[in-house]
């Protein structure tokens, strides 16, 4: 269905090329993983499937690329709208209309498809995606999941038989984003069409695919069967990492293969300690702490503290009030009723500069905290504002992220760089109380592991830690303890190892597969210090 | 609580031309009462029929606009006053005169008769009612189904206009979103903040305009069928003669009375217009899906406009 042969891409002002020499065959109805590092080039890979690069992104592409028998090398992504469907990160980013209908209706009236054959159309993919009772609403009333259906439905609705999705579920929650891997693999085996997806939490389609594709730093790409793939890859989830630790051939994919080789191995496991509150050193005391949106709740008066060097992770579905309650605790958010104490102090009480002494927050977007052009104006223009010795920002970036090229552009960094410029400048300060809103997203595993290091560091410096997110195997590597909201209601607040035990919602893979008592990463089977 | 009269049950290219109609009478018009009546007309219609849709909500901003131009007209008449000492005063204020030199005297304020007075209302009503006719199909026309049934060669600036009716929205919430981030660095509003804002929402929005741009891109949009290059110069060429023709057809309809040189100017450059539309949407292969038929009330609507128009041209507005 795709073919690519003897293709290379090559950005403009660049050395090396990004994908070099590709031979690679897709089939109807393939499902395919793209992996690779961040920056490796995945989603040029998945761009130059319908010309999006060169077209979009410049850059020079030698060689052929093959779509159904048809040579399609320089072709512009117009001219393959009919063949190839493209779906990026945010959905709403993409919309064109106002409602479902007619935003699946778009890429038909595009391509001249008669009005009788649209609304046939239409119909049939509004409900093999089961949009069928949303086509008269607004998009912007649909929660993530269902827009990016919506913009599944949109790319496949003139009969494309292909489909590419670049990170198509990096802002849903693992609810949504099962869901909608589940219609990605029905659309691939029952409907044929040829499935491309990039995606960094590869545990959640490792079992489902027919082949990953990998592409590699030094532009190479290779295809392989899902078991093979990962034999020597870092970025692999812990199940597969504990895998190739433990030297099991073939990699088991999920966790009933990976049983058998569990039961039969002998490893002595390295249980936590279970996480006991220091009841005296209670940095963060909330109390009653509620949030109303217009009329209605998004967070249930609730009570809790947090001591110092400890780290609380708050997990919970999109919307179930995960940021309102950050957001309430920093001061500057909506707050309906109640308090927080942050030594004795509401930051709610304090201006905006004594406030960012107390509390930081770190916002989803991240680099919404970024205006300066290169690091080095950002980290100094930093000492200046806190009126510290020079150089204090940059030392904490230093402990946080190592040496960096101090005339780099703040947006060139990659995520996991940009997160610790911003831890940064806002501990610069030396506020007790950091909170973290969905840090991981976007982050593959490698840069995971970094974050968790990092907050690791400022842990051991004696801050309090709250991180809201639904990404429960970088919980178990990081947190302390753990609160669980349900639709705004505080449902649980328990120590790691208890919260994510195997046989509740919220096991990891590892506690699934190990079933002991605090055993939940991958550390306390291999026996890292918990020091 | 579905509202029998609301925006939507009639075509958005009908409630242009009855703004366009009215806006039309009220420039021909001198008389207080057809302006106030246009003016109550519109205030009316935009009540009973406005929807919900964020371009509904700018009635308020179309009266404060409209009443600024009236009074500023009656503070310029009065402050300026240029006493024609014709009919008896209706309003004494002590003079004020300023000798500017080689410019000759001025004077202010002094005695205003009633005459002048009626004459600055009827220019700032006027001009008003323009504001609150246009205003009107602004905001009871919905601008993206206008675009559906926009002809093919307009396409592509419909689709600009739709792009940045989208991205509006957006621009605000990126800026509400970046202004909290300042705030959580400890920095206060102000104007030093700008810079810090400006960045990081212009990063945003070329963001989302680029990815907007590639996702149209990629789902077909700009496919055209071929033509030959002889065939789109002569449709171009065509295409400004008769925008040339139109334009200075109102010209002349405008500055002196309307009259059969200048109304038979504006009809052979609409009817140039028309073809060269038809013919240039030819070239583009895009069908629409359910394109919003003209109903019986579409025709009264349209037959209210073309009798405004036409009362507007034979001067009964007067």
């Amino acid at each position: 269905m795709i073919t690519f042969s003897d293709f290379s891409f090559q950005y403009s002002k660049t050395d090396s090329p990004v994908l070099r020499r590709l031979n690679l065959n897709y089939s109807p109805g393939e499902f395919s993983l793209i992996c690779g590092p961040t920056g490796s080039g995945k989603s040029t890979f998945l761009k130059t499937i319908n010309g999006l690069a060169p077209h979009f992104t410049g850059g020079t592409a030698r060689g052929r690329i093959l779509l159904a028998g048809q040579d399609v090398s320089g072709s512009l992504p117009h001219q393959l709208a009919e063949l190839v469907g493209y779906v990026n990160q945010q959905p709403e980013g993409s919309f064109v209309a106002d409602t479902v209908e007619d935003e699946l209706a778009y890429g038909l009236e595009q391509l001249g498809i008669a009005p009788a054959k649209m609304h046939e159309a239409i119909v049939a993919i509004a409900d093999s995606l089961g949009l069928a009772d949303l086509l008269t609403k607004p998009l912007g009333y649909l929660s993530g999941g269902q827009q990016q259906r919506v913009a599944i439905g949109a790319a496949i609705a003139a009969g494309q038989r292909i489909l590419v999705l670049d990170e198509p579920t990096s802002a849903l929650d693992s609810e949504a984003a099962e869901e909608l891997l589940r219609l990605l693999t029905q659309l691939a085996h029952e409907s044929r069409i040829t499935v491309l997806i990039a995606e960094h939490r590869i545990e959640r389609l490792i079992g489902l695919v027919d082949s990953v594709t990998m592409v590699h730093p030094d532009g190479s790409v290779t295809k392989s069967e899902p078991a093979k793939a990962f034999n020597d890859y870092r970025m692999v989830p812990p199940l597969v990492e504990l895998a190739q630790r433990l030297d099991w051939k073939p990699l088991p994919l999920d966790i009933e293969a990976a049983e058998s080789f569990w039961n039969s191995s002998r490893v002595a496991t390295n249980p936590r300690i279970p996480f006991r509150r220091d009841l005296t050193s209670t940095v963060l005391q909330v109390s009653d702490l509620g949030v109303n949106f217009g009329g209605e709740s998004a967070l249930h008066p609730s009570s809790f503290s947090v001591a110092e060097c400890e780290v609380l992770a708050i997990v919970g579905k999109n919307g179930s009030g995960k940021s309102s309650l950050l957001w309430a605790i920093q001061g500057s958010g909506m707050r309906t009723s109640g308090k927080s104490l942050i030594n004795g102090v509401d930051p709610a009480q304090l201006a905006a500069a004594d406030r960012f002494e107390q509390v930081c927050l770190v916002p989803q977007n991240a680099a919404d905290l970024l205006f300066l052009n290169s690091l080095a104006e950002e980290l100094e223009e930093s000492d200046r504002f806190a009126k510290v010795s020079a150089a204090t920002t940059a030392g904490l970036f230093a402990r946080l992220a190592g040496r960096l090229d101090p005339i780099r552009h703040p947006r060139d960094l990659s995520a996991g760089q940009q997160l610790a410029l911003v831890l940064a400048l806002q501990l610069v300060k030396g506020a007790r109380v950091l909170l973290l809103d969905e840090p991981t997203r976007g982050l593959d595993y490698e840069a995971k592991r970094q974050l968790a290091t990092q907050i690791a560091t400022l842990k051991s410096s004696g801050k309090a830690v709250l991180v809201a997110t639904h990404d429960l195997e970088f919980v178990s590597l990081v947190a302390d303890s753990v609160l669980e909201l349900v639709e705004g209601r505080v449902i649980s607040h328990l120590p790691v190892a208890e919260a994510l035990a195997s046989g509740t919602a919220l096991a990891t893979q590892i506690s699934s597969l190990v079933r002991q008592p605090g055993v939940i990463s991958i550390n306390d089977v291999l026996g890292v210090d918990h020091a | 609580m579905t509202n029998p009269f609301s925006a939507s049950k009639l075509h958005p290219a009908v409630w242009w031309m009855v703004g366009f109609s009215f806006a039309i009478l009220a420039g021909s018009s001198g008389n207080l009462i057809v302006l106030g009546a246009i003016l109550l007309a519109c205030v009316f219609v935009i009540l009973s029929c406005r929807e919900t849709a964020p371009w509904s909500q700018s009635l308020r901003f179309y009266l404060i606009l409209g009443a600024l131009v009236v009074s500023l007209r009656l503070v310029f008449r009065i402050v300026f006053n240029l006493e024609s000492g014709g009919s008896e005063p209706w309003l004494r204020l002590p003079k004020l005169g300023l000798n500017l030199g080689v410019l000759g005297e001025f004077q202010f304020f002094g005695a205003v008769d009633k005459a002048s007075i009626l004459a600055a209302l009827t220019d700032g009503l006027r001009l008003a009612a323009i504001i609150l006719s246009v205003g009107m199909a602004n905001t009871l026309a919905n601008p993206r189904k206008l675009l559906k049934s926009t002809p093919g060669a307009l396409f592509e600036v419909a689709t600009a206009i739709s792009v940045a009716i989208n991205l509006a929205p957006q621009l605000i919430e990126s800026l509400q979103r970046v202004r909290k981030a300042r705030m959580l660095r400890g920095r206060s509003d102000g104007l030093r903040a700008l810079s810090g804002i400006v960045i990081p929402v212009l990063e945003d929005t070329i963001d989302r305009s680029m990815s907007l741009a590639a996702s149209m891109d990629a789902r077909g949009f700009g496919r055209t069928a071929d033509q030959s290059a002889l065939r789109t110069t002569w449709l171009r060429a065509i295409s400004l003669v008769s925008v040339c023709c139109f334009a200075i057809g109102c010209y002349l309809m405008l500055a002196t009375k309307p009259d059969l040189l200048s109304l038979g100017v504006v009809a052979i450059g609409l009817v140039c217009l028309v073809w060269a539309v038809k013919a240039n949407s030819a070239k583009h292969l895009r069908t629409r899906y359910r394109p919003q038929p003209l109903c019986p009330a579409d025709y009264v609507g349209l037959l209210l406009s073309a009798l405004v128009t036409t009362a507007a041209l034979l001067g009964w507005g007067v």
